[in-house]
């Protein structure tokens, strides 16, 4: 092979798998059983075998797709997130009667798109990942199709996502009229050769990426659909994509807004700063109103989108390191969550019980399933010593040194009332008693062990943080 | 390599709570859990009482170091001592947990196993935040230690458990996180004078951290500690959760969660910015004062005998405050011994308590009266406690308070003379309260068959009075180790910041004379 096609390796193992899986229910004989999900394992850890072997070399492919550190840790993070998503989606699927090749498939494509966009350093490049996943994202949400409300979610999302799609083209398409490339790093060079004073040309580029990856990052005012497609869709696809999409779309927005952007950091430092507030605030203050579980971690995902934004604003080495362990705590935290969701609503019963008050009295009735969760609520709380306390200070730990005072402020308030409604939850699990028959959620064996497992990574990456964050650190050094 | 003390104070608990994973839980194993986690408290106190013994009380320096890296990149380390001052309230924090355990021996018959865990979970993070020498490990220990806290009042607790738990933990949550922000600050205050990050406390407090930062630093350690105290007028969370908890919530609360608030005081918001705890001090100590006035006001028309000893504690950590404000010898050493003193006194009241409820299921003053008659030894007990809760000379609370004033009164003659109301206040309510419950005629039938103490309740009370008595008989036996600690502390503040603000007129050479050994 040659080596310039090194760097594209660990997302063509996932798009082989994704085809196999395709290819497989296409000749699946009615009703005959197939193992499609560890298919899609086994894509995911030549993946992870490939990123490895990868690690030190900074591969590029045809210029446009750089494995460094930075995206093949991104990249790591997306494997984590396939893995746990297959692996909790079982259920989901014999419970709804999902078409599993369909459903197996365009997660991996998603997968392969998610990892494609964290590693391309071109503009198109980036467009082009960002549709392939999307669009399989889309009929993700979709997938239920005798829902209403999934069919009105995945409409929803998708005629939002295709609208800021059009946003994120036309940036592209300022920035080459600008510069006369889509290479972050040409665009970059010719950005800061240009004169000092913005010129409106510069200033329209920026504004209409940053209204396309808001949108995509789910950033207030650009947050609406978020709520809806969480809530329609089904909770395995919603951790999915709350955590991979997300992911993806933060590690593009980091490159190309300190790579190629960052000349132009007094231009747009201002509006991400009051995006990022915004989104904390809002994202918080609407989740103590919430009464669904689904819709209340929409809420809690925007939020986090916020903190996020808090390391894009900050700018300096601590924020790209921070944004690294962040997402990797926010994809095993949130997974894990929605996990026990969808365990949950894959009860004898059949109601959904994705109300808050359906978890009262689940540490009586399963307490296991109700000690996961207490975990994951406290690490999307930020509480020691869980992954989501490291990776808030280190986000903190950013803003206080790049001298953004406020924001860490704001940031440390909200994560104190975001606290009151992760911890609602608790109390329905454990000081409320169950108003319902007794059910007993099912626990599949699979899906116990990806919640033990990221359960573990949490408390892991909470404790022993050190050699994780030194990861993150090297692969900040790589780029930027 | 010695043997790592200070660490085995907290992992001995953690690992009994991961023994209590091990063991079945239904009610017949449920006297086996209990047998197990007393044990393993127990143990735990022997630990302490074996560091105690170790611990060399002529030296006011840090003793029994450990330092690991744990996160090099950020300056972050493991790093454990113990002075004077944290040594006794970590002896504390061992004497009353495996009482708190023993005293919620019947009333707990629900989910014990969990009970036990929550309670050794507790004592861990507890013993964390008082050996704690890394500001990064102390903020973990801190927040970690809301988390069982939370759980033991939310599902143990009486009626208004859930209300009470959560606005516990906003409360604390709250403050605590400018602190961290203040933390962070500091690590990079750290940074951009040496060039490398770090969080270790002996480090930061050589850092000449600029007049102009001093101010906000110390108001967000001053917030969090304030509430966790609390201090008027943050105390609003705590009537709830002490009258919420289940027994052994509120001795621990009452015991030992408030002292962290006073020792954050102590061991970092005021050594570590000393000019802006100058220039805060008064405003503190007037705070202070008026939390002693005012939860002594209150505390006398509560009808509920856990919010008396409730609102008894915001008085009485009042004076732990302002003897802390005052920033010389007797003062501080009067406010440490007043810390153990308290959680011993207090402690021991919502022991006595909750032993009444026990029988009787009320809180209510007035469903009592006559109890002398139905349980002299109960009653006798509660009588010492409740002296010594008071500060009557030969009981543990005088020596505290005694000092304290004295402190104070060098420093301000108006706010001692408005503080030393509040020690006839103390005796006011609580003779009362003691009064209507134990004296007079037996007015409520359901008093009359009341049976006296238990083998396990002597076993409780015993050690508590005791140790009542001996605090204060031979206060010189605890005050020695503190003095030390407390000197080289107020050294460091003064040395930095010789100039004191006066808010008396008394001569300012009156203020610093050079320590006295009493």
């Amino acid at each position: 092979m040659p080596s310039s096609l090194n760097a594209i390796v660990p997302m063509a193992c996932v798009t082989a798998a994704a085809i196999a899986a395709m290819v497989a229910e296409a000749f699946r004989e009615p009703g005959e059983r197939m193992p499609i999900g560890p298919l899609g394992v086994i894509g995911l850890a030549g993946a992870a075998i490939a990123s490895i072997a990868l690690w030190h070399h900074n591969a590029t492919s045809f210029g446009v797709v750089a494995a460094d550190k930075f995206g093949l840790f991104v990249t790591g993070i997306l494997i984590i997130i396939g893995v746990l998503s297959l692996a909790i989606s079982a259920p989901a699927i014999e419970r709804e009667r999902l078409p599993q090749g369909e459903y197996y498939a365009l997660m991996l494509f998603a997968l392969a798109g998610m990892m494609l966009m964290a590693t391309a350093t071109d503009l198109l490049v980036i467009f082009l990942a960002l549709e392939v996943l999307s669009l399989a994202v889309y009929v993700l949400t979709g997938i239920r199709r005798d829902s209403p409300v999934a069919t009105e979610a995945a409409f929803k999302y998708f005629l939002l996502g295709a609208f800021s799609s059009a946003f994120f083209l036309y940036g592209i398409a300022f920035t080459y009229g600008l510069t006369g490339s889509t290479r972050l790093d040409r665009v970059g060079s010719l950005i800061a050769a240009q004169a000092m004073a913005p010129t409106p040309m510069q200033l329209i580029a920026v504004g209409l990426l940053i209204v396309g990856f808001a949108f995509k990052v789910s950033a207030v005012p650009f947050h609406m659909w978020t709520p809806d497609a969480y809530e329609g869709a089904s909770p395995a696809v919603t951790g999915f994509m709350s955590t991979g999409v997300k992911a993806a779309a933060f590690a593009a927005f980091f490159r190309v807004f300190l790579a190629a952007f960052d000349p132009l950091h007094a231009v747009w430092w201002e509006v991400v700063w009051v995006m990022a507030a915004a989104t904390m605030i809002v994202g918080t203050v609407v989740g103590v109103a919430q009464t669904s579980v689904k819709r209340m971690l929409a809420y809690s995902s925007i939020a986090h989108g916020g903190y996020l934004l808090v390391a894009l604003v900050s700018a300096n080495d601590a924020a790209k390191g921070a944004v690294l362990f962040y997402l990797l705590a926010y994809a095993v935290t949130n997974i894990g969550a929605f996990g026990v969701i969808t365990l949950m609503e894959n009860t004898d019963g059949d109601r959904p019980n994705d109300q808050i008050r359906d978890f009262a009295g689940l540490w009586n009735e399963h307490p296991a399933l109700a000690a996961l969760m207490t975990i994951f609520l406290l690490s999307l709380g930020g509480f020691p010593p869980t992954a989501g306390f490291i990776a808030k200070w280190y986000v903190f730990t950013a803003a206080v040194n790049a001298g953004y005072y406020w924001l860490a402020i704001i940031g440390v308030l909200t994560s104190v009332i975001s606290v009151f409604f992760y911890l609602r939850i608790v109390v329905m699990m454990y000081m409320t008693p169950s108003d319902t028959p007794a059910r007993f959620p099912l626990v599949p064996r699979i899906a116990g062990a990806a919640l033990v497992v990221s359960a573990v990574i949490i408390v892991y990456l909470g404790v022993l943080p050190a050699r994780v964050l030194d990861w993150a650190v090297a692969s900040i050094s790589s780029i930027f | 390599m010695q043997f790592p003390i200070l660490t085995s104070l907290v992992v001995l608990p953690i690992a009994g709570a991961a023994c209590l994973f091990l063991v079945r839980d239904d009610e017949r194993h449920a006297p086996l859990v209990r047998n197990i986690a007393l044990v393993v408290s127990a143990l735990v106190f022997a630990d302490t009482l074996l560091l105690w013994s170790r611990f060399n009380a002529a030296s006011g320096d840090f003793q029994f170091i450990e330092r690991h890296a744990w996160i090099p990149t950020f300056g972050i380390s493991y790093v454990v001592g113990v002075d004077g001052i944290s040594l006794l309230l970590l002896v504390l924090t061992g004497f009353l947990t495996p009482l708190a355990l023993l005293g919620s021996w019947e009333s707990i018959q629900r989910k014990t196993r969990a009970f036990c865990i929550v309670v050794l979970l507790l004592e861990s993070a507890m013993m964390g935040v008082f050996i704690s020498l890394d500001l990064f490990l102390f903020y973990v220990f801190w927040d970690a230690m809301l988390i069982p806290m939370y759980f033991l009042i939310g599902i143990w607790g009486y009626e208004r458990r859930v209300y009470a738990a959560v606005k516990f933990i906003l409360y604390t949550l709250g403050g605590s996180v400018l602190m961290l922000l203040a933390i962070l600050s500091l690590a990079s205050l750290h940074n951009a004078a040496t060039g490398s990050y770090s969080f270790d406390l002996q480090k930061i407090y050589a850092l000449q951290i600029p007049q102009s930062q001093q101010g906000w630093l110390f108001l967000a350690f001053a917030l969090a500690f304030a509430i966790k105290v609390p201090i008027f007028p943050f105390h609003t969370w705590l009537p709830d959760a002490h009258v919420e908890a289940p027994t052994a919530g509120s001795v621990i609360l009452a015991g030992v969660l408030l002292k962290m608030g006073t020792y954050g005081f102590v061991r970092f918001a005021f050594p570590l910015f000393p000019d802006a705890a100058a220039q805060f001090a008064p405003y503190l100590a007037v705070l202070a004062v008026i939390g002693i006035v005012y939860g002594a006001l209150v505390a006398m028309v509560q009808p509920d005998m856990k919010k008396l000893v409730a609102y008894s504690s915001v008085s009485h950590l009042g004076f732990v405050v302002l003897g802390i404000c005052a920033m010389d010898t007797q003062g501080v050493q009067g406010a440490v011994y007043q810390m153990l003193s308290h959680g011993v006194s207090t402690g021991g009241l919502f022991l006595v308590v909750g032993m009444l409820v026990d029988r009787r299921h009320t809180r209510l003053i007035s469903e009592y009266g006559g109890l002398k008659k139905v349980m002299p030894h109960l009653v006798a007990a509660f009588l010492i406690l409740t002296l010594a809760s008071i500060g009557l000379p030969g009981l543990s609370g005088f020596v505290g308070e005694f000092l304290i004033l004295l402190g104070v009164f060098r420093w301000s003659p108006p706010l001692a003379t408005v503080a030393a109301t509040g020690v006839i206040l103390s005796a006011t309510y609580m003779l009362w309260m003691f009064q209507r419950v134990n004296y007079g005629p037996v007015t409520n039938e359901k008093n009359t068959g009341l049976r006296d103490l238990s083998p396990r309740e002597w076993a409780i009370l015993v050690p508590i009075l005791a140790v009542a008595v001996l605090m204060g008989v031979m206060p010189n036996l605890f005050l020695r180790p503190i003095e030390p600690s407390v000197n080289r502390m107020l050294n460091q503040i003064h040395a930095v910041a010789p100039v004191r603000v006066q808010v008396s007129h008394q001569p300012p050479a009156a203020s610093h004379q050079p320590p006295s050994s009493n």
